[in-house]
């Protein structure tokens, strides 16, 4: 068995790594808000993974799932921009959340605290990420078509719905698997800043895939050794340090 | 038998209707050029045949059929990190420097990222990205429609030397009715309704053009010997 200490630093590495790749794409078509939107609508599943003591990890995977279908089902019905209806959707989940999570715990459910994994929970964590980063790259060509045009994707034979819906689960897969390690309120910044800053200096979607997991990675490990010196919460240690480099990459724009 | 037949087809988005009962058909390596004032259904003329627009009537493509969509803009952000090259393998794995040289395009283009292009380059690399995929139908909307004259020109060259070399049938959405002449063996006026449909010297009288864009506007025609 792995010790404890450096589980976290692979777990909160590997969370990272897929936040950033995830990230990457969203940011092609400005879903940089969907992330947030959707660590909201996790809130409930984990209010009752506390209250009913069942593994959080599952709670906010059945809600994410549900709640991702729903937007994707709305959107393709109304037309509305989906970040109108996400925005519906996640001040509703917050709201329910808020309500049934237990006052103790709200603080660890909206920040997240990577310290206290259990051994399931790395490894559902670990895997997890592998599982999106693979999906990821096994998808990265038709994923990036249908993000930027689902026209074209469609006059190249793709089905640009069902990409989207696939994509959309792969996110709340990855929502459900960062929740832990920097909560609701700050999932966002996991899947945003790391793109956002690799965006800023690559040159090719290769660079900026792989500079954005790069960046995630240096930024959770940062993140964890920050919060072991100064007894901060991991989770807003790894947004401080990954949104300074942010606010460095914007002086090396291309 | 004709690569594209179009039966009675109706579009609407909500309650508003955007196409209503047009029907026509096009033979292979033929061009159709799409007519009409701004609003009236082109566009989505188009992407219903490309099948992204929910519609109702036919719309039958030869079998085996495929097709190249050439937008009039694409959305993409110009500080999206994404290279020419990249962009074109999108669309085919291989290598895509015979497509970028069809449309006079050097090779050192497969570099540059796709925001640093200017329009009428980027507008090449969009019909070079549509003819990878070896269309037999080429489906253009505007593909003028941010260049400048000169531009324009080569433009439509390129398209006219591209349907030559390959027989592929044409649609093309245009503003400008001298190009209409000059490259269309058929003129499709649309304004939500079909106005017209036939060769474009005997359907586009004075009096069709004043019922599709209304008024009484004068419209020139340019011979060109």
């Amino acid at each position: 068995m792995l010790i404890p200490e450096l589980q976290i630093f692979i777990a909160g590495s590997l969370i990272a790594a897929a936040g950033g790749m995830l990230g990457s794409f969203a940011l092609l078509r400005r879903m940089a808000l969907v992330g947030d939107a959707l660590s909201h609508v996790a809130l409930p599943g984990i209010a009752l993974g506390i209250l009913l003591n069942f593994n959080l990890f599952l709670g906010a995977g059945v809600f994410l799932v549900l709640g991702t279908l729903g937007i994707w089902a709305v959107e393709h019905k109304t037309k509305l921009p989906v970040d109108t209806l996400v925005g519906v959707f996640f001040t509703l989940a917050l709201a329910i959340g808020a309500l049934i999570t237990p006052e103790e715990e709200i603080l660890d459910a909206l920040f997240g605290d990577i310290t206290q994994i259990s051994q399931l929970d790395f490894w559902l964590a670990a895997i997890g990420s592998l599982v999106i980063m693979a999906l990821l790259l096994f998808f990265a060509r038709r994923f990036t078509l249908s993000l930027i045009s689902p026209d074209l994707a469609l006059s190249a034979g793709f089905r640009p719905h069902l990409l989207e819906l696939a994509f959309l689960l792969i996110f709340a897969l990855t929502v459900a698997v960062g929740i832990k390690f920097v909560g609701a309120l700050l999932m966002g910044s996991l899947i945003i800043i790391p793109a956002a800053t690799s965006r800023n200096i690559a040159r090719s979607m290769n660079q900026y895939i792989t500079l954005s997991a790069i960046l995630g990675i240096l930024g959770a490990i940062l993140g964890i050794l920050i919060s072991r010196f100064y007894g901060f919460s991991p989770g807003p240690a790894f947004v401080l340090f990954a949104g300074s480099l942010f606010f460095i990459s914007i002086f090396f724009r291309r | 038998m004709p690569i594209l037949e179009i039966k009675n087809l109706n579009a609407r988005y909500g309650e508003q209707i955007v196409l209503e009962n047009i029907s026509f058909d096009l033979e292979k390596g033929d061009t159709l050029a799409v007519v009409g004032p701004n609003g009236s259904g082109k566009t989505t003329l188009l992407r219903a045949i490309l099948g992204a627009v929910r519609h109702t009537g036919e719309v039958n493509l030869s079998q085996g059929t495929r097709i190249g969509y050439v937008p009039q803009k694409i959305d993409l952000e110009r500080d999206l990190p994404i290279t020419v090259k990249e962009f074109l393998i999108l669309r085919g794995r291989a290598v895509p420097e015979g497509a970028l040289k069809a449309v006079d395009l050097a090779p050192s283009f497969l570099d540059k990222r796709i925001g640093e292009l200017s329009s009428g380059e980027l507008q090449r690399v969009l019909i070079a990205w549509a003819i990878i995929g070896h269309p037999d139908l080429l489906l253009c909307d505007e593909p003028t429609a941010s260049v400048d004259m000169a531009g324009q020109k080569t433009v439509y060259e390129l398209l006219h030397k591209l349907q030559d070399e390959h027989k592929l049938a044409l649609i093309l959405i245009s503003h400008d009715l001298t190009v209409v002449y000059r490259y269309a063996d058929k003129v499709l006026c649309l304004n939500r309704k079909q106005v017209c449909f036939g060769v474009p010297d005997e359907v586009l009288t004075p009096t069709e053009l004043a019922k599709l864009y209304g008024g009484d506007r004068k419209f020139y025609h340019h011979a060109h010997s």
